[in-house]
């Protein structure tokens, strides 16, 4: 209801300002103008941000000083925090980086967010930057119209510059004129009821503007012009700085519940940053006073002393939040749950998704192999179950023939009901999202892509079989015919067997247990050709076997060997081939069909 | 200039193609050592296991690192040429 009524609100309340003050009506188009500058900045470093950003992000951020480190810097270079907010939430969806790593990069934004403080005060009011704008715009436009990507790109960053340098012109000339109009000062509060009234203004205007950043430059540009005090432009500043997380907070919302945690920080952090701020504001005076005669700022240059202010306790909340960033993580895991777990046999859902990633292909296609690992996880779990196995004792150094003596449960599970509660819903997820993510993908990624769906439509297929194989499977392991028992032991074995060698295949980090295990997997699976290897022919022949219990045989050979083809495919697609050191060497490796012959026949010999 | 045709050149100059190469050497080497260390092990097994199957399967996996080890060899004997 509220969000129905605000936009319209907003809009009304804005109308009714332009009508009554054109210099209200100048500001607000600085304002606007300002925010489409960023929005097409953040546009243009969409472009180079895929691939080289990603790699640059995973190595970065694998300790808190460097995630710190790398969220200041970055957002220093794109002047938006909320573009690394958005990517942060991202990478966390895909499971690239922890919560930890990435709350360091939401408290190095923070740091990183000042230097535009810095920029306006010390350049956009000094300098006349509109007389750069418009060259700007021109060449920016221009560039946009071209069709390479990377001089599509600079064309948005410079038309952004463009247009944040027109939105700072007219915001200052909107403030000018209106200071001869109406004094804003004269409505200026002292004392701590200022303070909270200003703060709640700060966080108010950036939750509408959705950009601290544009908030600053108002402030600022309000403050070098003498429409606001210096002790409200403060307080302000520091409602700007809790008003800026509302864009992780609509950002998480279409994430996981890691990007839901990272935004619950965000606001953790700014909020108690702003608390110490206001606290200690007088102490807080005093230091940027000291700092600003210390790098000679002026006495009675508050435009840069408020980008001191700025600095100085976004510094200062860093500072004091980094030892409790673990007890942070600590107390958002255990207060922000994820719905199944709460509720253990509901429908399971995707873990690794946002849609933020899919402007990211490298991203993209992490987020991916993740998923498709979580869609085996519970592929495996449904094949054991329902051969009546144990996945404990499948992973186990157990012995295969006591692993298919231990049942699981007496009674039959429902691979059907398994299927729709554990695998429909992730694979039509799975493919949704690869579909969006192929369309911003180029070219060379798209082969991958392609592989990671075939290996997900393996997982889907073995679930499958594993359904058409399970009822002859239950029924004649426990027939009093020895010679069938035998023959379906024997195929839950063989499966058993290979569940076991792609958790190895999973786990290891050693190659060459790696590739022992997957040729040995691929050997294995020749076994079900029951017509090659004669044990079909000699069951019928010596009549050990119904003619009923023979054609059940032969098809159920068929379904354990589709079933081990599909997830050796699968094996090689998401556990070998996302390890890039493996990749290239697994293929030249890889052992052909005529060695895979030539080993069975050796067997055979034994 | 094309942007590929760049890159190669500016590969060539650098001698990137060699580094690749050399890494490339180091990972088949390292695991040319791993497998035959894994030959030694599955040999003293063998020799060492009396049942049946088991001997059969110790073999079976013998007979693919050897396997492994050969294709190994032609890899870096290609690489080396």
């Amino acid at each position: 209801m509220l969000k129905k009524i605000f936009l319209p609100t907003i809009l009304v309340f804005l109308a009714y300002g332009f009508w009554i003050s054109p210099d209200f009506k100048e500001i607000s188009a600085g304002v606007a103008i300002f925010l489409f500058g960023m929005l097409s900045l953040e546009e243009g470093f969409k472009v180079f941000s895929g691939g080289t950003l990603e790699k640059i992000l995973k190595k970065s951020t694998n300790k808190l000083y460097k995630s710190i480190g790398f969220g200041a810097v970055v957002t220093s270079i794109m002047q938006s925090s909320s573009l690394v907010s958005v990517l942060t939430i991202s990478f966390l969806g895909a499971g690239l980086i922890g919560l930890s790593q990435g709350i360091g990069i939401i408290f190095g934004a923070n740091i990183g967010t000042t230097t535009g403080a810095w920029l306006v005060a010390g350049l956009g009011l000094k300098v006349k930057i509109s007389a750069y704008a418009m060259p700007m715009l021109v060449f920016g436009v221009i560039l946009i119209f071209q069709k390479s990507k990377s001089v599509k790109g600079i064309g948005y960053i410079l038309t952004g510059l463009g247009f944040l340098f027109l939105g700072i012109h007219y915001m200052k000339d909107g403030f000018e004129a209106f200071k001869s109009t109406i004094d804003l000062s004269s409505f200026a509060v002292s004392g701590f009821k200022g303070l909270i009234i200003y703060a709640g203004i700060g966080v108010f205007a950036t939750v509408v503007m959705q950009s601290s950043h544009a908030t600053l430059v108002l402030i600022i540009t309000a403050l070098s012009v003498g429409q606001i005090t210096y002790e409200n432009a403060l307080a302000l500043a520091i409602g700007a700085n809790v008003g800026t997380t509302i864009t992780a907070i609509i950002g998480s919302m279409s994430s996981n519940i890691d990007g839901k945690r990272l935004a619950a920080a965000h606001l953790i952090f700014n909020s108690v940053t702003g608390f110490i701020a206001i606290l200690f504001i007088h102490q807080l005076i005093v230091v940027v006073d000291f700092t600003s005669n210390v790098i000679g700022i002026a006495n009675d240059d508050y435009s840069l002393k408020l980008a001191v202010f700025h600095t100085i306790f976004n510094l200062i909340g860093v500072l004091v939040m980094i030892p409790f960033v673990d007890k942070l993580v600590i107390f958002l895991e255990n207060t922000i749950k994820t719905k199944d777990l709460k509720k253990k046999d509901s429908y399971d859902s995707v873990r690794y998704f946002n849609e933020s990633a899919l402007a990211f292909p490298e991203t993209s296609l992490v987020a991916i192999v993740k998923e498709s690992k979580h869609l085996y996880e519970n592929a495996f779990e449904i094949i054991a179950h329902g051969l009546n196995l144990k996945k404990s004792n499948i992973v186990s150094s157990m012995n295969i023939d006591d692993v298919i003596k231990e049942e699981y449960s007496n009674e039959i599970v429902d691979i059907d009901e398994c299927y729709n509660r554990k695998i429909k819903g992730i694979y039509g997820e799975i493919i949704d999202f690869s579909t969006k993510a192929q369309s911003k993908m180029p070219p060379y990624y798209i082969e991958e892509l392609y592989k990671l769906k075939h290996a997900n439509r393996d997982i889907v297929e073995a679930v499958k079989d594993t359904k058409h194989l399970q009822k002859n499977l239950i029924k004649y392991s426990a027939s009093s015919n020895s010679y069938i028992k035998k023959e379906y032991d024997f195929i839950k074995a063989g499966l058993a067997e290979l569940l076991r060698n792609i958790n190895i295949i999973a786990t290891t980090d050693e190659e060459d247990v790696l590739l022992l295990v997957l040729s040995k997997s691929k050997v294995h699976i020749e076994k079900y050709d029951l017509i090659a290897n004669g044990k079909l022919d000699e069951l019928i022949r010596n009549n050990l076997v119904s003619n009923e219990m023979a054609t059940s045989l032969m098809n159920d050979s068929a379904y354990a060997y589709d079933i081990s083809k599909n997830l050796i495919s699968m094996a090689e697609t998401i556990f070998v081939d996302a390890r890039s050191d493996m990749k290239e060497l697994k293929q030249d490796m890889k052992i052909s069909e005529d060695e895979i012959d030539s080993l069975l026949n050796k067997r055979k010999d034994l | 200039m094309k942007v590929k045709k760049f890159i190669n050149r500016v590969k060539d100059f650098l001698g990137l193609d060699d580094f690749e190469k050399a890494n490339k050497k180091k990972s088949v080497k390292n695991l040319l050592h791993k497998l035959k260390v894994r030959r030694k092990q599955l040999s003293k097994f063998l020799k060492k296991q009396s049942q049946k199957k088991r001997r059969k399967e110790i073999q079976e996996e013998l007979d693919i690192v050897s396997l492994q080890i050969k294709k190994g060899r032609v890899i870096l004997k290609k690489l080396n040429s």
